[in-house]
């Protein structure tokens, strides 16, 4: 079984004046190919800071990272935009579509950056749809789709580059709980061919669905691998 | 990500804020249009007025009083310059073909209860040759006039008009400063010089012009306003200047400064030529200013945008577009304005021109280096107020531009 991710020592510390906050105090994970993981703990405690850093959308301040098996805290901003493009997939709680363009043009956007040629990117971004279900709303703007519906493209978005890690962050936040029962579904689907997701969220009704379950507590991982089952003892204890 | 996808990208930006757009490729139009069309106008007028000198008849040169430097410095000019003189060119410089005197004032003429201050000019017979006017009916001064201060008077085209109506003016009596004159000639029209409408005018005997109406002469002799003289050829002039000056510097027994100018055609038209460039020069940076200030708009926009769309950018980041990528998408959407303002000024300002042409004696002059100059400057000014913008966008943190909402 491969590592996909891999976190040693890792640490994030803001700085605002004189406060200084330790986001992340030395965080250690490994998360392996194909594996379906969420990571809960209180507000506060580092999730989306540790999920930024997985992302490559921000650097440790110490520590080492290793994504697919590349040192990626080394790498020059433009690699770790290429990074980005070619081995992460995020989604976002706000979903971040751009409005001006319709669901099948979202979901080509990341295949524009990774030069793919019309006629393909045009293809899988179509094929990513259908994989969420939204074979019939192609050319639909953000505004002409519901809340969930437009998590579904921004998930099609997420997958067309066929990453090597989906990463969520509270993806289901903004939903309600039947919407919320769609995308976790999709997540499992994705999860069942093969895809390696790691999703942040509050819910244990969440949590439950996914197979393993992370704890983050004061910038550090509490307990790194819970059984759903279990999740229901920590939050009370 | 190569440049027509950036150009695609942009396309679709710029069109789905259509009014924002237009507005702000407004300030390009504006500026585009105004530089084309000053320049156009500006050598329109050049044009004309040197069309219109080169009308004023074959290798002309002019005489007047006063140096070059006086003639800057005041308006009372010396009266030294005489018949004499006139007659002393046409004799001695063989360069020159014929010698027009020319004494003129602006005085008012009666006929049958109506009246109107025109331009008397005092001449002889020479003025035809020299300033290449025609006679429509009658005659124009002879010599027998000259030698017997004869009060005959011919008329321009437009005095004729105003006067008669199209009937028949010879040996009609007009009253010039209540003294009366027959009618003997008729002018052919001309058109107008510089603004002075050539056919506005009397000619009369020079020698009648000082007896019977001026009564002034200076000292030296029978004073002249100046003396138009065209040389044998073209390329005599230059002779022509240089004997004149010698002659009449002898004559004037001149020491140190000339009391007298002469100019050639090609003098006046370099003044003219000066005044309507620097008109033009003039015109042009005054447009210059609008295109910048739709430089500066185009900044302005670009600067909103970018913080309008922050979340925008960082989600476009957080997918995989570099810094280069943002920057160029931020820099051709810069250049697409106002390139795109460039050409649709440039389509206005040549509009400009031909309607100006159409209802004034202006030419239509477009200039094709005005207009490549128009675009390159506009394209260019995309390119320089883009980059501020653009890199205030490729610079921003992702996670930061995320967050904003
Ligand atoms: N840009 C920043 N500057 C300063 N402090 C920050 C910044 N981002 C996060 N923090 C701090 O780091 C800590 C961890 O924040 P983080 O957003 O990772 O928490 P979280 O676990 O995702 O919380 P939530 O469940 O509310 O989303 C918090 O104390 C937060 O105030
Ligand atoms: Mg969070």
């Amino acid at each position: 079984m491969s590592t996909i991710v891999q976190l040693q020592s890792i640490t994030k510390v803001y700085g605002i004046g004189d406060i200084i906050v330790n986001a992340l105090a030395g965080v250690d994970l490994t998360v392996n190919a194909g594996e379906y993981c969420s990571i809960m703990g209180a507000s506060g405690s580092g999730k989306s800071t540790m999920m930024n850093i997985i992302g490559c959308l921000d650097r440790p301040t110490a520590g080492r990272y290793y994504l697919d098996g590349i040192e990626v805290d080394t790498l020059p901003d433009n690699e770790l935009a290429r990074i980005r493009n070619q081995k992460l997939g995020f989604v976002f709680q706000q979903f971040h579509l751009l409005s001006q363009l319709t669901a099948w043009e979202n979901v080509m956007l990341p295949m524009i950056y990774a030069g793919v040629p019309v006629q393909e990117r045009r293809d899988r971004a179509r094929e990513a749809l259908v994989r969420v279900g939204l074979e019939q709303r192609l050319q639909n703007k953000p505004t002409q789709l519901s809340g969930g519906q437009q998590q579904r493209v921004a998930i099609a978005r997420a997958i067309v580059n066929r990453p090597v890690v989906l990463l969520a962050d509270e993806p289901t936040g903004a939903l309600d709980s039947t919407t919320t029962e769609e995308i976790l579904d999709i997540f499992g689907e994705l999860n069942a061919s093969g895809m390696t997701v790691v999703m942040v969220t509050h819910e244990a009704d969440v949590a439950r669905r996914t197979r393993r379950v992370i704890w983050f507590k004061d910038g550090q991982v509490l307990e790194s691998n819970l059984s759903p089952k279990d999740v229901a003892l920590v939050s009370a204890g | 990500m190569d440049w027509l996808e950036s150009g695609n990208m942009a396309v679709k930006t710029l069109t789905s804020n259509k009014l924002r757009t237009g507005l702000t490729m407004l300030g390009m139009i504006i500026g585009n249009a105004s530089v084309i069309a000053m320049i156009g106008i500006g050598q329109g007028a050049q044009r004309l007025a040197s069309e219109q000198f080169e009308s004023l008849g074959p290798n002309v040169l002019f005489v007047t009083p006063g140096s070059p430097g006086a003639r800057q410095r005041t308006t009372f000019l010396p009266r030294n310059l005489v018949w004499d003189d006139a007659k002393a060119i046409a004799a001695q410089v063989p360069s020159v073909a014929s010698v027009a005197p020319q004494r003129q004032s602006q005085l008012s003429v009666t006929y049958g209860g109506k009246n109107r201050t025109t331009l008397i000019m005092g001449t002889t017979p020479e003025y035809l040759i020299v300033r290449d006017f025609d006679v429509a009916k009658g005659r124009f001064i002879n010599n027998v006039d000259l030698e017997r201060n004869t009060r005959v008077a011919i008329l321009g085209s437009e005095v004729a008009e105003q006067f008669f109506q199209g009937q028949d003016p010879i040996g009609s009596k007009i009253r010039i400063r209540n003294i009366s004159f027959e009618v003997v000639g008729v002018l052919q029209a001309k058109g107008s010089f510089l603004g002075n409408n050539q056919d506005d005018a009397v000619y009369i005997p020079l020698t009648t012009s000082a007896t019977s109406l001026t009564g002034r002469t200076s000292p030296f002799g029978l004073d002249l306003t100046f003396i138009s003289i065209s040389a044998v050829n073209e390329a005599n002039i230059p002779a022509a200047e240089f004997q004149i000056t010698n002659l009449l510097r002898r004559r004037h027994k001149i020491i140190s400064e000339d009391d007298f100018t002469v100019q050639t055609q090609k003098d006046i038209l370099r003044i003219v030529g000066t005044i309507t460039g620097g008109l033009t020069a003039l015109l042009a940076a005054i447009a210059a200013v609008s295109l910048l200030v739709g430089g500066i708009g185009i900044m302005n926009i670009m600067l909103v945008s970018v913080s309008e769309r922050t979340q925008e950018i960082g989600l476009r980041k957080a997918i995989g577009a570099s810094e280069q990528d943002i920057l160029m998408q931020f820099m051709i959407e810069a250049v697409m304005l106002s390139a795109a303002g460039g050409v649709l000024g440039t389509g206005v300002g040549i509009g400009g021109i031909l309607l100006v042409a159409a209802f004034s004696p202006l030419q239509a002059v477009v200039s094709p280096v005005a207009i490549t100059l128009a675009v390159t400057v506009s394209g260019t000014i995309g390119l320089v107020f883009g980059v501020f913008p653009a890199r205030q966008a490729a610079r921003l943190d992702p996670i930061v531009a995320l967050r904003s909402a």
